[in-house]
């Protein structure tokens, strides 16, 4: 039997499904507690988490969760740069070139993937260090891997690391980092692709959900067997791009730990409850100028650029007031920061001369800057600063896929001013390396072509005494600041905004977040 | 009959996939031209040039745009949209991972619009030149004024923080529906806000022509009643403008609520293309936009032949035998 469909019978039809979907929306009232200390915390990420398998991560978000799902052979204490053994219960280096290891018996993945062993670690070094077998793909982060010749799995639990010379920073940017996160080989030959959002780790937490768009989940690892006693049982890591409602979501008690900048945290200042705390950052931001393009190649014109421009204008408008100087490249709590280098002071008339003697006026020129507010407001003051001098400012504002395009190949030979910014860590090689000559075209935008530089650059990070090393990092500011064509201007600061009974624990620098070693007050 | 219906659902459907590859290619073009490395875009700092040249292949851009279309569609055909370069899972996972949200805010909006658009609209309609005819006008067209992003916020402020009745984030853990219901009562009264108003306007414009109609005062001559006349004959006749536009205004939504997606910190399809393009992430970017195009192509589909239903006059009209259309 066949029932025909009446014009009346659609149109009931479609009136139900719309009331249907509109009832469907409860009314009921909605509170949030936030009362003290709990066993679940949320904590808000600004990006979309990419791949959690440590081969193929993407940034510091991804990084901040495997230190928690994985085990390494030490990490950073809690709050510190100091290191404690994690899965080995010793690690030691043999020579300048080798480090062995010994692993503590009975470290479990999750999900029935067994003890970790040293063919493990093994894997796990290797697969992101040595170029990949059967045309696999590269891993991300190779380059923290650079001059790994092997690791050599010399019992269950023992094992050698052999590095092509020696390496400073091997322990701080590599082996306690990201790239030293331990694998289970077997998970990742299972899973493959989808280890990246199924990761098998034997650290403190293991990934319960994972939403690409709505965030992760963590839940404490019954297997774990390490000496961490995690605070919470459960750790919601959201993904919530946009600032205010991030501000929103805090006051409700939605959130419990959010990283924002100061101007965006003003307004949670004194609301009862939360903490806020301004931290610097690891960032170091930059007004940079190109050596290789007339006149910025002259030396006078790039002094007379840094002498006409006033960093502390420049940071009220950008920051409005609330981030510190930088003077240095390498930020002050980095080992081998320049605590003397010079603090430029505007000077208009040394800087007019510098310009006469270069014979250049009425210079124009291109300032390249991403388009957010802080380094567009940074750039119009340049703008106004420069004008003074007779160099006309055309500020070029782009999105981050075009920006980040400027510097780089042909197109950077053309690159005049630039404002920029990267991100740190607590080694000083990892903050100096993108000034080295072989970046020119990928990162080194100023295109600063020092053969010295990159001498001592490659002496000071295979310089094992921290005592010569740190003089020789100081050298290489010293060789950056006699090219004039940088001009320091903030490492910036974050405000940490926390339920007030949270204690949140960072590797200094915070953006290294240590979400295991989180605490209730 | 019959076969008139099959032939115009024949034609529809081969415009649909015509549509469907126009629509692809393009974005294939504008993919080709926009200027950015999507390596590093994607990776920043670690963008080595090897790395570079292994996203490029990965993504197929080493390939001539003629080539990419062919592969695209291809794959598209066995049931393959793709796959993300960055995660390595398949561009159909993360659609269809966020595709019920988007389905559930824009019904939801949509749904909520109909039910009190219409009724305004009605009311206005049939108390023309009234002073609540006159604030029903102006809180309609205050309502399609005001963009939703900024209603977001005000919602947000006086039902989230000041009243404290309702959540913030627009989703919740998986697997609490009652939870991710309430969570969405806020998004969609900020998407719907704007809907109601253009529907209340259109249906009110739409029952004042139909009223004027020869057929309408035939009927008032037969001596049916008001009620009759205007919820059972103007209604239905005004109904089929409203109709045309709730169709484009679904496909609309379904990509384009993505500030609303962002106030709320909510998933969806929206969304994800937003982040793909700001990442030059071009697998996902042609996956995700190519299922907007057939969600967005079949709903109008769907609401050309729904016309046949609520008017016999379309049907007759589109077999070739007159009368009005």
């Amino acid at each position: 039997m066949t029932k025909r469909v009446s014009r009346r019978d659609f149109l009931a039809a479609g009136a139900g499904i719309a009331g249907t979907s509109a009832m469907s929306l409860p009314l009921a009232a909605y509170a949030q507690a936030t009362g003290g200390p709990r066993n679940n915390i949320v904590v808000r990420v600004d990006r979309e988490f990419a791949s959690l398998d440590p081969a193929f991560r993407r940034g510091p978000p991804e990084g901040n969760v495997m230190r928690s799902v994985f085990q390494h052979l030490m990490v950073p204490k809690a709050n510190s740069v100091d290191h404690e053994l994690e899965a080995a219960a010793e690690v030691k280096q043999v020579s300048p070139t080798t480090i062995s290891f010994r692993l503590k018996p009975g470290q479990m993945f999750s999900d029935g993937f067994g003890e970790m062993t040293s063919d493990d670690v093994k894997f796990s070094f290797e697969r992101i260090g040595l170029p990949p077998k059967d045309g696999g793909k590269v891993a991300t982060y190779k380059a923290d891997w650079i001059g790994l010749v092997g690791v050599e799995a010399k019992s269950k639990y023992e094992g050698l690391i052999t590095l092509e010379k020696p390496r400073a920073n091997i322990f701080d940017v590599v082996i306690a980092d990201g790239s030293g996160c331990i694998v289970s080989r077997k998970a990742v030959e299972q899973r493959g692709d989808s280890f990246g959002t199924k990761p098998v780790g034997s650290g403190p937490y293991m990934v319960a959900e994972y939403d690409r768009q709505k965030g992760i989940v963590l839940r404490r690892n019954p297997g774990y067997a390490g000496g961490k006693k995690p605070r919470f049982d459960e750790i919601s890591i959201r993904t919530i791009t946009d600032d205010k409602t991030t501000e929103l979501a805090l006051r409700a008690g939605e959130v419990d730990f959010a990283l924002l900048s100061p101007s965006a945290a003003d307004p949670l200042r004194g609301v009862p409850g939360l903490t806020v705390t301004d931290q610097p950052s690891m960032a170091y931001v930059w007004l940079g100028m190109n050596m290789e393009k007339a006149p910025l190649s002259d030396l006078r014109v790039r002094h007379a650029i840094r002498l006409a421009l006033d960093v502390d204008q420049m940071l009220l408008a950008g920051y409005n007031g609330k981030a510190p100087r930088l003077n240095t490249v390498v930020p002050p709590q980095v080992m081998g920061a320049w605590k003397e280098a010079p603090v430029y002071k505007r000077n208009v008339a040394e800087a007019r001369s510098l310009m006469a003697a270069a014979g250049v006026k009425d210079l124009k020129v291109k300032l390249t800057v991403q388009n957010q507010q802080v380094y567009q407001n940074m750039a119009l003051v340049a703008q106004a600063l420069l004008a003074e001098i007779g160099i006309t400012v055309q500020v070029d504002a782009q999105p981050a896929g075009t920006y980040f395009e400027s510097g780089k190949g042909d197109v950077g030979k053309n690159l005049d001013l630039y404002i920029s910014k990267f991100s740190g860590k607590h080694d000083p090689n990892f903050v100096l390396q993108w000034f080295m000559p072989k970046q020119i075209g990928e990162w080194n935008w100023s295109r600063f072509n020092s053969p010295e530089f990159e001498a001592l650059y490659n002496t000071a990070s295979s310089e094992l005494d921290p005592a010569k090393r740190r003089l020789q990092i100081i050298d290489l500011q010293k060789l950056m600041d006699k090219s004039s064509a940088y001009v320091w201007l903030t490492n910036e600061a974050s405000a940490i905004v926390t339920r007030s009974w949270l204690k949140p624990a960072a590797i200094p620098g915070w953006i290294d977040w240590q979400y295991s070693d989180f605490s209730a007050i | 009959m019959q076969s008139e219906t099959l032939r115009y659902l024949g034609s529809r459907l081969v415009t649909t996939v015509l549509i469907v590859f126009g629509a692809m290619l393009l974005l294939f073009t504008l993919s080709s031209i926009v200027p950015g490395d999507p390596a590093t875009a994607l990776l920043g700092s670690q963008a080595t040039p090897e790395l570079s040249r292994q996203f490029i292949r990965e993504m197929g851009l080493d390939q001539p745009l003629p080539i990419r279309l062919w592969r695209f569609f291809s794959n598209v055909l066995q049931g393959n949209l793709g796959t993300d370069v960055v995660t390595g899972r398949s561009v159909a996972s993360m659609v269809v991972a966020s595709i019920p949200y988007t389905i559930a805010l824009t019904f939801s909006a949509i749904g909520l619009a109909v039910l009190l658009g219409i009724p305004m609209g009605i009311f206005a309609a049939t108390h023309r030149g009234t002073l609540l005819d006159n604030i029903l006008a102006f809180v309609s067209v205050s309502f399609f004024a005001i963009p939703g992003f900024v209603v977001a916020i005000f919602l947000l402020l006086i039902f989230a923080i000041w009243l404290d009745w309702l959540p913030v984030l627009g989703t919740s853990r998986a697997g609490d529906l009652g939870d991710e219901l309430k969570r969405m009562i806020l998004p969609t009264v900020a998407l719907a806000l704007s809907w109601i108003g253009f529907i209340a306007r259109l249906v009110r414009t739409s029952m004042l022509e139909v009223m004027g109609e020869n057929f309408i005062r035939t009927s008032r001559a037969y001596g049916l009643s008001e009620r009759l006349i205007t919820y059972k004959y103007a209604l239905k006749n005004a109904c089929i403008p409203t109709i045309t536009i709730l169709g484009l205004g679904i496909g609309r939504l379904l990509g384009g609520a993505v500030l609303i997606e962002i106030v709320f910190a909510r998933p969806g399809l929206g969304r994800l293309i937003y982040g793909a393009i700001s990442d030059r992430n071009y697998p996902v970017v042609q996956g995700a936009v190519l299922v907007i195009v057939v969600i967005f192509v079949l709903v109008n589909l769907m609401v050309d032949l729904s016309y046949s239903f609520i008017d016999p006059r379309i049907r007759h009209n589109s077999s070739g035998k007159g009368a009005a259309g």
